[in-house]
């Protein structure tokens, strides 16, 4: 595969990677929504559902610390699409330089192997190493945020717990809690493609 | 791979025209690129798209040190005419590029930086190269909103850009017209659809039939030479553009 190839595979995954975040982001707003009713529901239920109150609560914190770190994730996939794409640029520049070598005269091909050579130890060089600090950032970032959400899957099975000592909301409760969990699974379902997505581009 | 061929030579002033390229892709116009030489310094005229930059530089490093041209001069914006720049900014990034000032900004998608431009306004100006004193002209709508010529008065060549063109079928590649009449019906679609406005047209004529000249140069195909130039003025004086063929 060329490097132009790779490259252009890079950008088709930054570009499914925006699209889980979208949905992460989604349905962190939709968690949001569901604890603010939860939370309404357990001020209902009385001092019976106070420790689902406390958990609602926060479960409502997570989802506003989550939809701030996807946020922070698409901006460094905004900054992944601008490296990759000056690399693309730099290695269009290289295909034509290579071609260009190959039928020049001693004069032009020496010139160009001297272009081709500092660019090899500078701009690519440069460029290639900012392509590396962008995905160790977005890697860091992808093993914080699955670290959030896990706290977020365990608040949700405690709320669960709690549901049943929710008196006469018990089965309101529980069905809350359950959908907390379902909107946690499927975040983490996203969560895991996006680490795929973050491992093929790390080894790109 | 493109040949270069010496169209004008004075001691150390010269025309050097980059043409014809049998490897060519088909789907890619086919461009002519003109190099002027006054001793150690050198301009090149409309250096090409970035497709042809390999054609262009090794034709061109067989007759000349390319890390001596300190210019390029584009006609105007289009991509078969200066898709190539960040490719020559690589060999010398201090390489200057003259352009339209309505264009610079657009240019530069291409590459380069606020230096590498150097904006010619509407009426023209004066290129140095070496001591050699070119002149920027005016074609503007001839094809481009923001359109110029480069003529040198010494050799009397005038590089026409787009006017003059003619899509050559193939096997008819020489690189001088030698049959006017016969060439020109390979000129005449393109002028009729490309070049838009008729008082710019008429403009340039009345302009360029002042200036002596002995041969006047295409971006795309042959180089009109003596007597065929004046016809050339003529026959495009009197044709009508900007139209649509129905």
């Amino acid at each position: 595969m060329t490097i132009a190839n790779q490259r252009g595979q890079q950008l088709r995954r930054i570009v499914l990677i925006n699209e889980e975040i979208k949905k992460v982001i989604a349905t962190a707003f939709t968690i949001n929504l569901m604890a603010m009713n939860a939370i309404f529901l357990a001020k209902r239920a009385g001092t019976t559902a106070l420790g689902f109150g406390v958990l609602s609560n926060e479960l409502r914190r997570f989802a506003i610390d989550l939809q701030k770190q996807m946020a922070v994730l698409s901006e460094m996939t905004y900054d992944s699409v601008n490296t990759v794409t000056a690399l693309l640029k730099q290695a269009r520049l290289n295909q034509m330089l290579e071609a260009t070598a190959g039928i020049c005269n001693a004069l032009g091909k020496s010139l160009v192997k001297d272009v081709l050579h500092s660019r090899l130890n500078g701009v690519l060089a440069d460029r290639q190493e900012e392509s590396h600090a962008t995905t160790r950032r977005l890697s860091q970032m992808l093993a914080d945020t699955v670290q959030l959400v896990e706290l977020g899957s365990v608040l949700a099975r405690s709320a669960k717990i709690e549901a049943a000592y929710g008196g006469n909301l018990s089965v309101s409760l529980t069905q809350v809690s359950s959908d907390f969990e379902r909107s946690i699974g499927e975040i983490q379902g996203s969560l895991a493609k996006l680490t795929k997505h973050d491992l093929e581009e790390a080894a790109a | 791979m493109k040949t270069a061929e010496t169209i004008y030579e004075d001691g150390e002033h010269k025309w050097i025209a980059i043409v014809r390229d049998p490897k060519r892709p088909h789907y890619i116009i086919d461009t002519n690129e003109y190099l002027i030489i006054q001793d150690d310094d050198a301009i090149l005229c409309d250096p090409g798209g970035g497709e042809i930059f390999p054609a262009v530089f090794s034709a061109l490093s067989a007759e000349f040190d390319p890390s001596r041209i300190r210019a390029l001069f584009s006609s105007h914006q289009d991509p078969d005419i200066i898709s190539s720049l960040s490719m020559w900014l690589e060999f010398n990034p201090e390489i200057k590029c003259y352009v339209s000032w309505l264009w610079a900004g657009f240019v530069a998608h291409f590459g380069g930086t606020e230096k590498t431009f150097v904006v010619i306004p509407d009426a023209g100006m004066d290129i140095l190269v070496g001591g050699l004193r070119l002149q920027a002209i005016p074609a503007h709508y001839l094809h481009s909103s923001g359109n110029l010529h480069l003529y040198d008065p010494k050799a009397r060549i005038l590089f026409s850009g787009d006017i003059g063109t003619a899509l050559l079928p193939a096997g008819e590649d020489g690189l001088f017209v030698e049959n006017f009449d016969h060439h020109i019906q390979h000129a005449e679609g393109f002028h009729r659809r490309w070049m838009g406005s008729d008082k710019a047209k008429r403009d340039w004529c009345e302009r360029v039939s002042r200036l002596d000249i002995d041969m006047l140069c295409p971006q795309h195909g042959a180089i009109y030479r003596g007597e065929d130039v004046t016809r050339f003025i003529d026959w495009f004086a009197g044709l009508e553009v900007g139209i649509l063929k129905s």
